[in-house]
């Protein structure tokens, strides 16, 4: 057969695709259990460091979560939990940030009074500069923030804003669209909680 | 075209090194250098890559028609390139994580091409897979160059690692992609005058 006839050359495209895509799609089937269980210890760690809960070995990670929370339901919009003698609410958010979908969980107390806590789960923003909303002084500073007006994200001074009553976080240099995303996220959130649980307190 | 195995080294490594002589893979050079760790991983992984690229090319040399030469590339490219992203997601979820979509972006980069057409071609597979593993090493050490510095000067870090003292002010233009550009050409401005300067000497 001519090597570069048009049938051989279809039949080859045809033969060469189909091996490489079927070594692909077993590789995938392979390792689909580990990359699902990766993703659940992933989400099972945001809701537990939302909710304020330190768990360093990650193999512990699913038994702490069960632990936590109990009567865990995927699929509501919200799961309520007491955690440390107080009834919190956990709900997962996501909305967009500059360049991609940011998702992530927040716990707020049941009476709305006081946001828990913040945890990202996933985000596509630059490394090293929007990325940086997932470290742990940007998050922390939304611990315990009063829930009373609008969280607003200022250009404080550079070294977090930590008070807690005051309603505002700082933002992240070089990263002024992902923390007006993250204002925006955080907002529309607490309103939908507000909505929701507000109808049944 | 029968080069010796360290012919081709000093030649991927120095004397057409494919980041400062041939220019490649700029995209990513760009991209990746603001932290360490996230270079070497993501230079491993294009070792890889290019050199498992290049034997699979130099096996099928003979069989792949003239016509769709470089589809068949870019698939063979693509298939290995799937499979570093499929091993980092199950086996160092936090690495895939921190590289975002950078690890399908080394499809698109020049350097596996452009060994695949220029070497793989015509050199057997052994030869290519040490001409891939070279290329590859070549790109490593510039881009760990210009990684150190920008990870120091920008995070005040190496490796994640607090090296300078708490009160350094970091250089944001070190983060952002921009600064590579100055250190690359500053690169290629010192790499370019000690190799003339070498060859300067041996006339």
């Amino acid at each position: 057969m001519k090597k570069d006839s048009i049938f051989y050359t279809v039949v080859f495209s045809f033969i060469i695709a189909f091996i490489f895509v079927f070594l692909l799609s077993l590789a995938y089937g392979a390792t689909k259990e580990k990359v699902a269980e990766n993703a659940r210890i992933t989400e099972a760690r945001a809701y537990l460091s939302a909710a304020g809960i330190e768990v360093a070995d990650p193999g512990e990670i699913e038994a702490a979560f069960n632990s936590a929370f109990p009567s865990f339901d995927e699929k509501a919009p919200f799961n309520e939990t007491t955690v440390n003698g107080k009834k919190i609410v956990v709900s997962p958010f996501s909305g967009n940030g500059l360049w991609g979908t940011i998702s992530g969980v927040m716990a707020v107390t049941a009476d709305l009074k006081r946001m828990v806590g913040l945890a990202i789960i996933s985000h596509n923003e630059t490394p090293g500069l929007g990325g940086r909303i997932e470290e742990k002084w940007f998050l922390d500073q939304f611990r315990g923030e009063s829930l009373s007006g609008k969280i607003e994200v200022i250009r404080g001074s550079g070294s977090g804003d930590n008070d807690p009553d005051n309603g505002k976080v700082d933002g992240i240099t070089g990263a002024s669209r992902t923390s007006s995303s993250i204002e925006v996220i955080v907002n529309n959130k607490i309103n939908e909680l507000k909505e929701m649980i507000g109808g049944i307190n | 075209m029968a080069d010796s195995p360290s012919k081709i080294l000093k030649e991927n490594i120095w004397y057409s090194n494919p980041v400062f002589i041939q220019i490649l893979g700029i995209c990513s050079t760009l991209a990746v250098t603001n932290n360490l760790i996230n270079t070497v991983i993501m230079t491993v992984g294009l070792m890889f890559v290019t050199g498992f690229t290049n034997v699979t090319v130099s096996l099928l040399k003979n069989l792949i028609p003239r016509k769709v030469r470089m589809i068949v590339q870019t698939l063979i490219i693509a298939f290995y390139v799937i499979i570093v992203d499929i091993l980092l997601r199950a086996y160092l979820p936090d690495v895939s994580k921190a590289l975002g979509p950078y690890v399908g972006l080394i499809i698109t980069n020049c350097i596996i091409m452009g060994r695949a057409e220029a070497f793989a071609q015509s050199n057997g597979p052994l030869l290519s897979f040490w001409d891939g593993i070279t290329s590859g090493l070549g790109y490593m050490w510039v881009l760990m160059i210009i990684a150190f510095v920008r990870e120091l000067l920008g995070f005040g870090t190496l490796f994640g690692m607090s090296v300078l003292p708490e009160g350094f002010t970091h250089w944001t233009i070190m983060v952002m992609a921009p600064s590579a550009f100055f250190l690359l050409g500053t690169f290629i401005w010192i790499s370019k005058t000690i190799m003339l300067k070498n060859e300067g000497g041996r006339k």
